[in-house]
């Protein structure tokens, strides 16, 4: 299991250091640059910021550098368009407020998906049957971004229950919209493959023997069904990690959170290479740790990949 | 008076609009320590009767007629009540030994969830019991296999496993539901011994469900016969194999290959199993008879004789 | 028997075998019959089909162009801006005082025709790819899944931004990196598909006829697995709709004064607080509206085309 988690932390390694090169020459080559704006800054100033940011050098030295001062001291960097601040302030500021709601929503994601999908299924062709599918029809033509808007449009400006946005410290009204939109439509899926799994799991000949044991439907359901009906479901949770980390962008500027997402399309519009380039190692990281954080977890329930391990 | 009795069971499936008549009117009786075999090929119910047993029959089904254990008829029994029997009295060894084990799942808590459930052992207890059940199975090195999960067991063993878990409360009745199909020919034999020795052994009644008669003709002292849901023959199999009464048995008999005399062609049943949509109103077999006469094809033949009962209306001598 | 024998035999018999598939013309009439019965498909159809006439033609009604400001409603725009027929702003105008009627018109075109350049473009990128990786095997197959594993797992976010940062935003280009984002769309599926099927026997007929891998992929394989690529394309078409509508929303999406959905909707989310609802309920309806029809479209085609009921 240790090897393991090794030997997948070392891939991570050389995957990362392709990202960094291609984005590092993609946005280099590409004309202009943070410095570049309609009223050009005479040539003697321009040279000067040039020099103080080590744009002046060659860029495979940039670089080098750049990875260097990751490595040894995990820098990324001093933002271009935000003065006096680094990439590394940004990340410390914005963050843990991303992760906070992030982490709520995951858990809304997978607290309210898996029990409806098992209601749904223990109740095979009924009234909860029926509202599940269309719940997740629902999910599929309401993305966050159409969501949002309307449950800020109901539950803060209709009926005043919920602020509309900000973050104040993470207090739970703060979180609720955040986690709830950029949730839903996968909260959705989850309900519906752990439908779809737990169906097929309850017919299979394993728990024909556990009925045929005489063990109550109850401890069937909870002691042999539930590991392999969740199989699915983690599988279908590494993409849904990657989905909410975009959605965490459009929630972050949707609800002005304070989180990265907004100075990752700050970034973009400033043309702020280090911002950029910080922010998607960072965001990759993030999915790799998840992916990695999710094969353990299937490894840990099925006795089938662990020993292949 | 026997220790299973089953009286007039009907067993039918609803498909959509239809309904498909898996069991029709079957009675039999097994007796305490009696090894009874029922012979049927595929579709002709034997396997719903065992479900019907246990009170496994998918939500398709409807089942009539009465299951009497001891006494007591299982079919009007709720979940809840079943569940006290299940295992404890009545047990079943499933087909697929690959798909019948939790993959999930270590060995020792499949085995040992029975023995908690029904005598209340701790789980360590429980732990010895499943170690005493599977040395009684004889897996090898069963001491450190009870942590094992099913994947790391070959076929033949995962067998054994489910057979252990079959007895491990020393039922009074086994189901044995094709135990030796998805096996090789060798592990056939051994799983059909260690059975033999352990019915020997706990004195348990077997209901031994295949199609196949060189299995049966080895361990069962009693042989049913199946066709389209209804019983055809039921005798001793000793008289049985010496003189089958029914055409379908002889049918039966000849396409069982014969070591012996390797020149003799098998001969096949000719035509295919009946259609079950409607419940039968003559003898389910008469399409297919080499000896079929028009009174066949018009009422149901009743099970008649003592030792030997046949379903057909033509006398012994007769049939070819 | 020789050899050339039974290349002699392989020539009828791969042509025989090949059409005897799927590609019959029975499959596909089947999956027609099938299809025209499922109501909510149809209907979904047919409106999917008013949409598409909306974004053609819907312009020719339209009082004002979508970049055109009146100047009249500006500034006013939460009192006199809203829906009416009066001044010919039939969805009202949005903030700047630009016509929504033509915006949305606008919208639809952008939106729509994204969906189904790009949606198709990628999965026919992704079945090739797909396909080539399913045939060849080997290590031409190990590098595609390891670059599909690292894909994924990449948000595709982050390309938007970057190439936004750094390039252009014109429908081309959006286009354009859609496309490559989604390179992965179908590959794992027709991948999947294609192994299955390469060693079926008109496979093998076909190359001891000599036949070319090409032509083998691409006339012997991918007539086949062309089911599957339909049903997936229907998955794609509206993903990639609402993957341009999120990112047009951030606003690293189309350019100004083109527009989109996504858009759209986020002009009218931003603007909601001062009463200006319509701004967000005719993007959004629209919106929605083609998602249904997009989803049950899929969902009939994956009922009439699933090989299960076959």
């Amino acid at each position: 299991m240790l090897n393991y988690t090794l030997r997948r932390l070392l891939t991570v390694v050389p995957t990362l250091l392709v990202l960094i090169v291609f984005s590092f020459y993609l946005m280099r080559l590409a004309p202009g640059g943070p410095f570049t704006s309609e009223r050009p800054l005479p040539p003697a100033v321009m040279a000067n910021v040039l020099e103080r940011y080590g744009l002046d050098e060659p860029l495979h030295v940039q670089l080098f550098t750049y990875i260097k001062n990751i490595v040894l001291h995990f820098d990324f960097g001093p933002s271009f368009s935000q003065k006096d601040r680094d990439v590394n302030d940004v990340i410390a500021q914005g963050f843990p407020v991303t992760l906070t709601y992030g982490f709520w929503s995951a858990v809304f994601v997978l607290a309210c998906g898996i029990p409806l999908g098992i209601i749904a299924a223990l109740r095979h062709n009924s009234f909860w049957d029926y509202s599940m599918t269309g719940l997740a029809i629902f999910s599929q033509i309401f993305p966050n971004f159409v969501l949002a808007p309307i449950m800020v449009l109901l539950f803060t400006l209709s009926w005043g229950l919920l602020p509309g946005g900000g973050w104040n410290g993470g207090q739970w009204e703060y979180i609720i919209m955040p986690a709830v939109a950029l949730g839903t439509s996968y909260m959705a899926g989850v309900a519906r493959l752990t439908r779809g799994s737990f169906l097929e799991v309850m017919s299979s000949p394993f728990i024909r023997t556990a009925r045929a044991k005489g063990l109550p439907e109850r401890t069937i359901i909870i002691r042999h069904a539930l590991k392999p009906a969740l199989l699915p479901t983690l599988t279908y949770m590494g993409p849904v990690f990657v989905y909410m980390i975009t959605g965490s962008v459009f929630i972050d500027v949707f609800f002005s959170t304070g989180g990265i997402g907004q100075d990752f399309i700050d970034g973009a519009y400033s043309r702020d290479y280090s911002m950029l380039l910080g922010l998607t190692i960072l965001y990759s990281l993030l999915t790799f740790t998840l992916n990695l954080l999710l094969d353990l977890a299937y490894a840990w329930i099925d006795p089938k990949v662990r020993s292949k391990l | 008076m026997s220790l299973l009795s089953i009286r007039n069971l009907n067993i039918r499936f609803r498909t959509g609009d239809d309904y498909v008549h898996a069991v029709n009117d079957v009675s039999f009786d097994i007796a305490k320590g009696q090894k009874l075999a029922v012979v049927g090929e595929s579709g002709s119910g034997k396997s719903q009767i065992a479900m019907a047993i246990m009170g496994l029959l998918a939500p398709n089904a409807e089942a009539s007629g009465e299951v009497l254990y001891e006494g007591q008829n299982l079919l009007a029994l709720s979940q809840s009540q079943l569940n006290r029997i299940r295992a404890r009295d009545i047990s079943i060894i499933f087909q697929d030994p690959m798909s019948s084990l939790n993959p999930y799942m270590r060995i020792e808590r499949q085995l040992g969830e029975v023995v908690v459930q029904h005598e209340g052992l701790s789980r360590r207890d429980a732990r010895k019991r499943a170690l005493e059940v599977m040395e009684a199975v004889q897996i090898p090195d069963a001491r450190n296999r009870l942590t094992a999960y099913p994947h790391e067991f070959s076929g033949g063993m995962r067998q054994r496993i489910v057979i252990a878990m079959a007895l491990i409360c020393k039922p009074k009745l086994i189901l044995a539901d094709e135990p030796t199909t998805a096996l090789d020919v060798t592990v056939q034999a051994q799983i059909m011994t260690l059975l033999d020795d352990i019915q020997r052994d706990l004195n348990t009644a077997v209901m031994l469900i295949t199609h196949d008669l060189g299995v049966v003709a080895g361990f069962c002292e009693d042989t049913l016969v199946l066709y389209g849901g209804r019983v055809m023959e039921e005798a001793p199999t000793l008289d049985l194999f010496d003189g089958p009464g029914h055409p379908y048995t002889r049918g039966l008999l000849r396409a069982v290959p014969n070591i012996s005399d390797a020149t003799a062609t098998l001969a096949a049943i000719p035509g295919s199993p009946p259609n079950q949509t409607r419940p039968p109103v003559a003898c389910p077999f008469a399409p297919r008879c080499v000896d079929v006469r028009d009174a066949c094809l018009e009422a149901l033949p009743d099970l008649t004789g003592s030792r030997q009962k046949r379903a057909c209306i033509r006398p012994v001598e007769e049939l070819t | 028997m020789s050899i050339a024998k039974k290349q002699m035999n392989a020539a009828p018999y791969a042509e025989a075998a090949a059409a005897d598939m799927v590609t019959s013309r029975s499959f596909w009439a089947d999956a027609r019959g099938r299809f025209l019965k499922n109501r909510m498909a149809v209907v979904s159809v047919l409106m999917l089909v008013l949409l598409v006439l909306f974004a053609i033609f819907g312009h020719t009604i339209a009082r004002w162009s979508y970049e055109e400001i009146d100047w009249t409603i500006l500034g006013k725009v939460k009192t006199e801006g809203g829906p009416t027929l009066a001044n010919g702003h039939f969805f009202g105008v949005d903030e700047l005082g630009r016509d929504l009627y033509a915006r949305v018109v606008q919208g639809s075109r952008t939106s729509l025709l994204v969906g189904f350049v790009a949606g198709t473009a990628s999965v026919l990128l992704g079945s090739v790819i797909g396909a080539s990786a399913g045939y060849f095997g080997g290590r031409f197959d190990q590098l595609v899944m390891g670059a599909y594993t690292i894909w994924i797992s990449i948000p595709y976010i982050i390309f938007f931004v970057v190439w936004k940062a750094f390039f252009g935003r014109s429908l081309t280009q959006m286009i354009l990196v859609i496309v490559l984002v989604n390179w992965t769309a179908g590959l794992l599926i027709v991948r999947g598909q294609v192994m299955m099927l390469k060693n079926r026997e008109f496979v093998d007929a076909a190359r001891m006829l000599g036949m070319s891998d090409f032509t083998i992929i691409f006339k012997h394989l991918m007539p086949n697995i062309l089911w599957v690529i339909v049903i997936y394309t229907s998955i794609v078409i509206p993903e990639i709709i609402m993957m341009e509508s999120l990112v047009s929303f951030l606003g690293v999406g189309i350019q100004e004064p083109n527009t989109s959905w996504g858009a759209l909707i986020s002009e009218g989310a931003r603007t909601m607080t001062f009463g200006t609802l319509w701004q967000l309920a005719f993007p959004a309806a629209f919106f929605v509206v083609a998602q249904v029809s997009l989803y049950y479209i899929g969902d009939g085609l994956r009922d009439a085309l699933d090989p299960k009921d076959r």
